[in-house]
């Protein structure tokens, strides 16, 4: 691959991975609640730094570092789902309600009692 | 008694210490002696202490078939991540704020816990949907929208867990 090949789609990486950054941010301002803030939090950062590492790993080329940048991702997958997941439980446990639209129920089942006694 | 215990313990904690000493030498970068042997004792002192701590032992679910299948699931995850991602962008940066978000619950069909993390993970990391919390085999699921609430029941990812882990009923195993 030419390096001016390298070069162009190093920046299409990194330039998505900056879209998805601030997908996630504004997401992150929008949402309504604990619950929904986390599905930007945790997707588009997720995708986000792993489209900026890739485009590292481009500028790399076939090294020993190449292996780093994968663990990293790696890590960055498992961390980001896993702090997502405790940060949800936490708030489910001390039982904060999440936000709905009109006439939507949020929790279809059962376990209103879980809210209602508090 | 005692010596056949200890070499239990040993054979158990070697993997573990080979696995560090690698991560180790992908880090350092160096291969001259004295980071060798630095690595190699501090990957068996921190196997030794994580033995103590959460058992050492590998999961017996894990074997090397797992291994295998765990390149072409993750390549499909993969593709499922960037699809999800795209959803949430979208949903995000359109000025309605298309969402309707709650919580769902259903069974899973997965049976250890090493796939049942797997399978929350999983569905954290796609579209639109975070698990709040696993009650034996029991989720909860808070959807940002509806069409993710139906994705999730359609129960692509747990079929895609459950043949990683070769787990759960022989009709569920397939990729479709």
């Amino acid at each position: 691959m030419g390096s001016v090949a390298k070069d162009v789609l190093t920046v299409i990486f990194g330039l998505t991975g900056v879209l998805f950054f601030i997908g996630g941010t504004v997401g992150l301002l929008r949402c309504p609640d604990l619950y929904s803030r986390l599905h930007p939090a945790t997707k588009c950062d997720t995708v986000g730094s792993c489209s900026i590492t890739i485009a590292l790993a481009l500028q790399i080329g076939l090294d020993i570092a190449l292996f780093k940048i994968m663990v990293v991702i790696l890590l960055l997958l498992v961390t980001s789902a896993s702090s997502g997941h405790a940060i949800g439980r936490s708030a489910f446990k001390t039982g904060v309600m999440p936000w709905h639209k009109k006439g939507v129920v949020p929790w279809p089942l059962k376990g209103e009692d879980r809210w209602t006694g508090r | 008694m005692k010596l056949k215990a200890m070499s239990r313990t040993v054979r158990e904690t070697i993997p573990l210490a080979l696995f560090l000493f690698f991560l180790w030498l992908i880090f350092t970068e160096k291969t001259n002696w004295e980071h060798l042997l630095l690595g190699a004792i501090v990957a068996a002192l921190f196997a030794r202490i994580s033995f103590f701590m959460v058992g050492g032992r590998l999961d017996p679910n894990l074997n090397w078939k797992v291994a295998l299948r765990f390149f072409p699931f993750a390549a499909l995850l993969s593709w499922e991540i960037m699809k999800a991602s795209w959803d949430v962008l979208t949903r995000v940066f359109r000025p309605s704020l298309p969402i309707s978000p709650r919580i769902i619950e259903f069974d899973s069909i997965l049976d250890s816990d090493i796939a049942k993390t797997m399978l929350a993970n999983s569905i954290t990391l796609t579209p639109g949907t975070v698990t709040v919390e696993i009650e034996g085999k029991r989720f909860y699921v808070h959807c940002l929208a509806q069409e993710h609430e139906s994705g999730l029941l359609e129960g692509k990812l747990e079929r895609m867990v459950a043949w990683l882990f070769a787990e759960g009923p022989d009709d569920m195993r397939g990729l479709r």
